[in-house]
Parts: C-alpha cells; structure tokens; sequence
C-alpha cells in the first residue's frame, strides 16, 4: 500500500544542510496498522509528511497505493490526497468557526458531491465515533477526546484507504487515549484501513502490527 | 460548497469585530464617496433626460471672426567687406498675424439659413438664452432665466413633461405668448407644480403669456437648458430676429442622424465656416464656428480650452488619478490587513490542502470571503450615499445639481464593488493559496 525507496529528506539554510531522512526504505502493506517511534526531531513527522505528500523527498521515490507518486503535480496531489488520504493531527486542526458536522464534511467539498449526500456521510462518520449526538455543536465546545474523535471522523468520512496519524493520543490523558486508539484499532480491523501512527507512548506502539524506530533520520528498528 | 464559504465568512467576520469594522469602514466610506462621485458624474454628464441624444448631439454655441494681416519683417545684415567697405544684406519674412478677433453667439438669421442644410444631420435647435425676465404677481415680482427656443428644440432635448406639453412650430410661426415652466418656477410663481396650472397667465415682462407645460428640473446646469421659462423663440425683439450681422445672440444645437454620422457633421460644420462668402464683412476675413460633441463641449467650456483633445483630457485624467489614488489608499490597507488575517488562518488552509484542496480551492474561497465583506460594505456605502444624497438634494448643497440614483448608477456602483473586492482579495488569498501545507499544520 505504501513503499517508499531510498527516501531522504534535507533542509538547507544558507549557511547548514540539516538531514532530516537517510535512504530510508520502508512498505506498508494493505490492511497494516504501523507505528513509528522515535527520539523528537529525528524525523517521523518528515516521515509521516512524505508519505501524506505534503512534503517532498529531496530523493528517493513515494509509491502510495500502487501509484509513483513523484511526478504528481498540485492538482493531482490535492485529488490523490482527497479520495485516498485521511489525516489525524495531534493537536486536532478542526476549524473553530465550523460547526462538527461541517468540519467532518471539509474532505467532501472538494468532491462532486451533493450537500445532503454530504452531510448524510458526515452523520454516518461521527456514528463510527460515536459523537452523533455531537453534531451541531462547535469544537470548543468538546474535551480534547472528543475533538479528536472528531478528527478522525474528518478523516475518514472520505473512506480513504490509508490514515496517517501523527500523536493522536499526546495531546490527552491516558484513558482518553484508550479510547482513541480503540477506535483507531476498530476502524483498522473492521474497515482494513491502513494506518500508519506516530507516538511517543510505548504502550500505544504496542497495540499496533507493527512498530519501527527512527533515530537522526535513519531507520534502526 | 458556496453555502459553507458563506458560512464561513460571516463567522469569521463576526470573529474579530474591530477588524470587520474598520474594514467595513475602510470599504463603505471609500464606496460611499465613489458612489456620490459616479452620481455627480452621470448627473452631469449621463445621457439623462433631456439629454437622452447626448450622443448625436453637436454643439454650435459660438462664432469667431478674425481678420489676418501679413507682416513683412525686414532683417538688415551688416557685412565688413575686404576692401574695407561695409555692405548691407536685407532679407524680407511674411508671416500671418491674426490682427483682430471677435466671437460671440450667432445671428437668427445666420443660424437659420446656415445651420438646417447639413447632410448628417437630422434635427437642429436654436436657442438665446442671453436674457432675464422679470414676472410679477399680485404685487411680487419674480425673476427668471428665460431662454427662446424653437420647436425643434423639444424633439432634441426630450424633457419629463409633468403637465402639459412643449412648443410648436405654430407657436413659432405666429410669436405666440406661452411658456413652458420648470416645476420649480412654476412653485415659486403659481406656489404649486400642478395641472391646474396649465393655461393659466403669468405676467412677464411687458406681456401676458399662458402656461403651456410644466418640466421636471435637469439633474444639473447646463447653458443648454438653465432656463426656468421657456418662449417660443421668435418672442425675442424683431430687430435681433431680423438683424443680418453674423453675430447675434443665438446658439445651436444639431442632432447627428446616428452617434456615428458627428463627426461628419462637425467636418460639414467646419467646411461650411471655411469656406463662408466673408467679403460682406468690413472688418474680418475669415469666420470660425465653434462645435463639439456635448462632453468635449462641456470639458472646453469648463476649462476655457479651445483645443477639444487637450479639454477632454485636461478634465479626465486629473478625475482619474484623483480617484485612483482615492481608491488605491483604502484597498491597499484592506490587502495589508488581509493578508495579516492569511497568517490567522494558516492552519485552516493546512487542513484544508491535506484533505484535498487545491490552490485554486483555496485562491477562490478568500476571494469569495473578500468579495462578501465588500457586499456588506457596499451595502452600507450605499445606504450612506443614498442618506448623502438626499441630504445634498434636499439642501441644494451643490447649487443648482441633483444627484441621482438611477439604476445606472447602481450598476456602476456594483461593477466597482466588484473590482473592489476582487482587488482586494487577489493578493492575500494568492499567498494563501501557496502556503505550504507541513509548515502550517507545525
């Protein structure tokens, strides 16, 4: 589902060349729940930006979904990311003005779809969180678990067939966390999601498939 | 899609309510201010009623005569000689001096047998607009800008009738005594602009004349049409009627048969000024006849500039860069502030880039957000203007010109909206459509 080959990822100032990623050779095959862990700065959110392409690899190549995706220009990046992408923030991204049932409909727009068969997929995501009876309220108006269930009602009211999640869980304590991850684990086993996490918590890396570490932008494990 | 832009704008106006306001502000006042100045412009200057031909119209207010002598100019070089004698080399220059000039409006009798044998014309108007007339009633007496007209004079100017109806040719024919009024002659004379003031008499001058027609005053002043009474043209003293100089006190005003077909009338005008048999004249030898189209006419007459091109572009483009400039202070603050507002939002653009929107998406959604905040401004600009204007009208603030809200105006009002919030929204959400969408969700 995700190969990425001889991937590496430099920043340059003027002055100093910082590498961000070292050839790193990494597939995730469909239906796999990976967890990538690491020491802060050596580079899992790189890695995790790559493979959502909203960075680019200085070098190597991206396949996501049999697809190279290397050449894709804007547009086509923009649409891939739109029907096979789903993003899960740590701090959670909903837009404060918007009310949950329209911040769970935003992949949407940007689909040819109708507004009630928008909103009908939005009711039926938050069902999955089991945050329905949350509709019409506002972000701030929700925990920190909620809002994240949100999110990843956001993220997967398109059915994309990959998630990339970067520290769903490090913004909440550790039973709110629980439920996260439940329903993470859920939406993988039931849906055949791919789903590929970034954490910090030992105890979460445990609960997925699989678990690499990064370290200074190579992998070790 | 377009339902939760809408949204979406309106929370975020809401949002921050010092920012709206000045940008509401920013854009109301700017487009209040536009607004009085399109609606001055087209008052003075729109193909309003009477000027409804204001594009075939050509303009003949005046004549010039001037009379050319030659000079001789005589250079005399003093040349030293080898032989030690001087020698004298004279050399003669003529130039042509314009010695005397005169002008002034024309004679009936020169318009009428001059000016109504045009090919590209199809209607002329004469007008002496040269005289006031005093009227009294019951003890009072009024005074009033008379202007003589012909009959064709209202098939040109189509003026809104309230009551009654204009001149004719019969009332030429025979010099007859009736008048047609303004309304606001008709209230200061008879205390009100009604029907029943038709037919009755008002004592003006030396003689009675009755009440033919009452006519909504023009938007503005214009020496075409500032009379508060209209005559039929041939109540003007015989002597002047009959006189046979060139000059007298009479203006004219042609229709061009097609907007197209002036300038083929100014040509004929001018052919027909070059070439007039001048050797009646003791003191002239050649004759000119002033003419242009109404706005270069009015530019010319505003600015006392006889060269049309140079009047029209000395009134335009200082309007222009004046109202550019106007236009460029508000619009280029409401870019700066936002673009402050792009840096708010980055991570609403982050979120929305990874879930799939384009720049495109992204360029439209700001531009839609800018464009409603400049409708709700517009909105309140042009219940300000609207305020303005009748509190100009009412006051008679710029003298004789009315301001109006005619539906034209409103377009033009809605075509700068446009421009404006387009204007001001390009720049920010350009950027904002670049952001790059991992640094903004950081």
């Amino acid at each position: 589902m995700i190969e990425l080959k001889n991937v590496s990822k430099s920043y340059r100032t003027d002055t100093i060349e910082t590498l961000a990623l070292q050839n790193l050779n990494l597939s995730v095959p469909a239906g796999e729940f990976l967890s990538i862990m690491g020491p802060s700065g050596c580079g899992k959110s790189t890695l995790l930006n790559i493979m959502g392409l909203i960075d680019e690899p200085s070098t190597g190549s991206v396949i996501l979904a049999d697809q190279e995706i290397t050449n894709y220009n804007g547009t086509q990046i923009a649409k891939f990311r739109n029907e096979q992408l789903g993003f899960i923030f740590q701090s959670f991204h909903l837009i404060n003005d918007l009310s949950v049932v329209d911040n769970v409909e935003l992949p949407l727009l940007y689909r040819n779809i109708s507004g009630k068969e928008r909103r009908r997929m939005a009711l039926e995501a938050l069902a999955h969180v089991t945050l329905s009876n949350r509709a019409g309220h506002f972000p701030n108006q929700l925990s920190g678990g909620q809002k994240q269930r949100v999110a990843i009602a956001r993220a997967i009211v398109g059915q994309p067939n990959i998630i990339l999640a970067d520290e769903p869980t490090g913004n909440l304590d550790s039973r709110m966390g629980d439920e996260i991850m439940d329903i993470l684990l859920r939406l993988n086993a039931e849906l055949g999601t791919t789903i590929v996490m970034v954490t910090h918590d030992d105890r979460m890396a445990r609960k997925t498939h699989r678990l690499i570490r990064l370290s200074d932008g190579e992998r070790v494990s | 899609m377009i339902k939760n832009y809408l949204l979406l704008a309106l929370k975020v106006l809401k949002r921050k309510p010092l920012y709206t306001f000045i940008s509401l502000f920013g854009i109301s006042f700017t487009l209040m201010i536009l607004m009085l100045l399109t609606s001055l412009f087209d008052a003075t200057l729109g193909a309003n009623q009477p000027l409804t031909n204001r594009d075939r119209l050509v303009l003949v207010p005046s004549l010039e005569r001037t009379r050319t002598e030659t000079d001789t100019i005589t250079k005399v070089d003093t040349v030293f000689m080898d032989n030690g004698q001087v020698r004298y080399d004279t050399t003669e220059t003529y130039e042509d001096d314009v010695v005397s000039t005169s002008n002034g409006p024309m004679s009936y009798q020169f318009v009428t047998k001059n000016l109504t044998n045009f090919k590209a014309a199809e209607n002329y108007a004469f007008y002496n607009d040269n005289a006031f007339i005093d009227g009294y009633l019951n003890g009072q007496k009024f005074s009033f800008a008379a202007y003589y007209v012909n009959a064709n004079y209202w098939e040109i100017f189509d003026f809104d009738f309230l009551y009654g109806g204009p001149l004719n040719a019969d009332d030429d024919a025979q010099a007859s005594k009736v008048v047609v009024l303004t309304d606001k002659a008709a209230k200061a004379y008879f205390g009100e602009a009604s029907a029943s003031v038709i037919g009755r008499e008002m004592d003006l001058g030396t003689a009675v004349y009755r009440v033919r027609g009452i006519v909504a005053r023009p938007l503005t002043d214009s020496p075409l049409f500032g009379g508060d009474i209209y005559m039929p043209i041939t109540n003007v003293d015989p002597r002047e009627l009959n006189s046979d100089e060139l000059s007298g006190g009479f203006s004219a005003v042609l229709l061009a048969s097609s907007p197209g077909q002036r300038e083929a009338l100014q040509e004929e005008i001018n052919f027909l000024a070059e070439n007039y048999d001048m050797s009646g004249e003791e003191y002239f030898d050649a004759l000119e006849l002033f003419n242009a189209p109404f706005i270069t006419g009015y530019a010319q007459g505003l600015l006392g500039e006889r060269d049309a091109k140079k009047a029209v572009r000395m009134l335009f483009i200082p309007i222009g860069i004046l109202i550019l400039l106007f236009v460029a202070l508000p619009l280029l603050n409401l870019v700066n502030l936002n673009i402050s507002r792009v840096y708010e939002r980055k991570s609403e653009i982050g979120v929305r880039k990874a879930f799939g929107a384009n720049s495109r998406d992204i360029l439209y959604q700001f531009i839609f957000e800018n464009l409603i905040l400049t409708f709700i401004g517009g909105a309140i600009g042009m219940a300000f203007a609207v305020g303005m204007i009748a509190y100009i009208n009412a006051n008679d603030l710029l003298g004789i010109t009315r301001l109006s809200y005619s539906y034209q105006v409103f377009l033009y009002f809605l075509l700068v909206i446009i421009i404006f919030g387009f204007l001001s929204g390009i720049l920010p959400a350009y950027r904002m459509s670049k952001t790059n969408v991992a640094e903004s969700l950081r």
